[in-house]
């Protein structure tokens, strides 16, 4: 088992927490707006998790949902009053937004920890492994060092917490409220003309985003086992944002595609150093130049089925 | 017989503008009823106080007995009130068939976790929305073929007619159609004509703004006509034809009219 590398299963990991945050931009701009905030959220989601597990010893399940829910809460707070805003000045309100919510976590610190943060944050890997051997399982049974177990086990976790999310969106995608969706994004007038409560489904599809954003905090943290404001700095919201103009925000596996290369890319040029990022940059901006809709597109996406169908035909 | 709707001495400005001011008259169940008017004259506002795009600056808008200003655009269209734009305002990445599913919306329930277990009501209220939507494209003589097809694809008399049977679903008591034979020939019209007549047989209200004077003089049942935002005449087409003051006020000379 010397295949399994911890490093590369970080990796791994890391693009799976970002696969579900270009996920919670994603559904905010399913129907028509952009919210700069998923990083404040992304913070609520962390910080709730982290305190619940250090301060009260709740099992992790158990904070990593209230985290989510907390965040979730917090988006239809926010959302409610800034949705008579739209374009630029709804992402200045919620970037905005996320910069408030990080200059309470540095100057709150008897309950955050102010900017040095929180240590020691029960790791998802460390946990399982200390219940299984508690059960009497040994990772060697396996042919696992414990590291490697551990790093499996986050990963695993994260992957299931990934394809559940992009899963869960994609069948609303198709149903009833997707359409809702859509119909609000391509034309808010028609679509109220046709009977669909315009501000309700924005509201929830802010308040979504909010929580997608909580729950993936929520992970980093149990993840990390370390979170600061520093995480979830404007760099962070700009990188989410990122994720759904590079891979596209025509359809959900856009901004999942973006955060993974984006999350691969720079870690994959490790050799070449402090040039990465100007490969990044240029890698953005010739998407930006030459496919303003993003890598992956609907039409795009109905070619590959069509080829597949093609080939089976 | 009682009106479905009944318009009371509405008036809209827009800042120093009065775009509408002191219309009153009603539409009786079962009838349809045109709006006629030069452009300007204030019609499509009318349409867009009625379905509450625009609050009236004054007077109240009675339906079914019961005043709907106040209320937002998608609770009106769920009273009864559907209603089509002048410049089509389809959704136009979306199939043909999801532009009528959407038009379903008010009138059905699923949530967002029903449509993500795909509960067994929701899949049979799905397979309701589909099969309704699928009636209505049959309805507005839409054929079967297109309705994968991306709606803003379609040629322009489709997207009308689809826009049509978005309407209809949401099972509407009273359509207003705005403009539904514009761009269309002389044969697309008498379609539209025909389709106008057929919605109305199954048990619908119709109030449409058209300028194709064949058609409104055709299907409508009453006329009601529109100057600088003031109703100038109402009465059944043969007189509104005859009436002195509309053919001066909308028509111009007697030359002008065979123009128009």
């Amino acid at each position: 088992m010397e295949w399994i590398n911890p490093y590369h299963l970080q990796v791994a990991s890391f693009v799976l927490i970002n696969v579900i945050l270009g996920t919670s931009i994603y559904v905010t701009l399913s129907t028509g707006q952009l919210s700069l905030g998923n990083a404040g959220f992304m913070s609520i989601g962390a910080y709730a998790a982290a305190l619940l597990a250090t301060k009260y010893a709740l099992p992790i399940p158990v904070g990593v949902a209230a985290g989510a829910l907390l965040a979730g809460a917090a988006g239809a707070l926010v959302g409610i009053p800034s949705l008579r805003l739209s374009g630029v000045y709804l992402a200045i309100a919620t970037l905005g937004f996320g910069e408030v919510i990080r200059a309470v976590a540095i100057n709150w610190e008897s309950l955050t920890g102010g900017a040095v943060g929180i240590a020691a944050i029960p790791q998802m890997g460390r946990v399982v492994l200390a219940g299984a051997r508690d059960l009497g399982f040994s990772p060697a049974s396996l042919g696992l060092k414990p590291n490697q177990f551990i790093s499996l086990t986050v990963f695993l976790i994260l992957l299931v917490a990934a394809v559940l999310t992009v899963a869960f969106f994609l069948r609303l995608g198709r149903s009833r409220v997707g359409r809702a969706y859509a119909a609000i994004r391509l034309d808010e007038r028609a679509a109220e003309a046709s009977g669909i409560p315009v501000t309700y489904y924005k509201v929830l599809a802010f308040s979504q985003g909010a929580m997608v954003s909580g729950l993936a905090g929520a992970l980093y943290a149990h993840a990390t086992s370390f979170i600061s404001p520093a995480d979830f700095t404007y760099h962070r919201a700009v990188e989410i944002l990122v994720f759904a103009v590079f891979g596209g925000s025509g359809h959900i596996l856009g901004p999942a595609f973006g955060a993974a290369f984006l999350t691969v890319v720079p870690e994959a040029l490790r050799a070449i150093s402090h040039y990465r990022y100007i490969l990044y940059g240029v890698l953005v901006v010739l998407v930006v130049i030459y496919r303003p809709q993003g890598v992956i597109d609907p039409p795009l996406l109905r070619r590959m089925r069509g080829d597949r169908a093609a080939e089976a035909a | 017989m009682s009106a479905l709707l009944a318009l009371e001495r509405i008036g809209k400005s827009f800042g120093g503008l009065t775009a509408l001011s002191d219309i009153s008259f009603s539409v009786n169940p079962g009838e349809i009823v045109g709006v006629i008017g030069p452009n300007g004259a204030g019609k499509t506002t009318l349409f867009n106080v009625i379905t509450a795009l625009f609050p009236p600056t004054e007077g109240s808008v009675v339906f079914d007995g019961e005043a709907i200003a106040g209320l937002p655009p998608h609770a009106v269209a769920r009273r009864g009130i559907g209603r089509t734009f002048q410049n089509v305002r389809l959704f136009a990445d979306m199939t043909v068939e999801e532009n009528v599913m959407v038009g379903r919306h008010c009138r059905t329930r699923a949530g967002a976790l029903r449509g993500v277990l795909r509960t067994r009501g929701e899949r049979e209220e799905e397979r309701g929305i589909r099969q309704r939507s699928r009636e209505l494209l049959d309805l507005v003589g839409l054929p079967g073929a297109c309705s994968g097809q991306a709606a803003g694809s379609l040629p322009y008399g489709h997207q009308r007619r689809l826009e049509i049977a978005r309407a209809l679903a949401a099972d509407p008591r009273l359509l207003l159609l705005d403009e539904p034979a514009a761009g269309m020939n002389e044969a697309e019209t008498k379609e539209v004509s025909g389709l106008i007549r057929k919605v109305r047989d199954l048990g619908m209200t119709i109030l449409l703004i058209e300028h194709d004077m064949s058609l409104v003089m055709k299907a409508c049942d009453r006329v009601v006509v529109f100057n600088f935002g003031r109703k100038i005449a109402e009465g059944p087409p043969s007189a509104i034809r005859e009436d002195p003051g509309v053919i001066e006020a909308y028509l111009g000379s007697a030359e002008g009219a065979a123009d128009a």
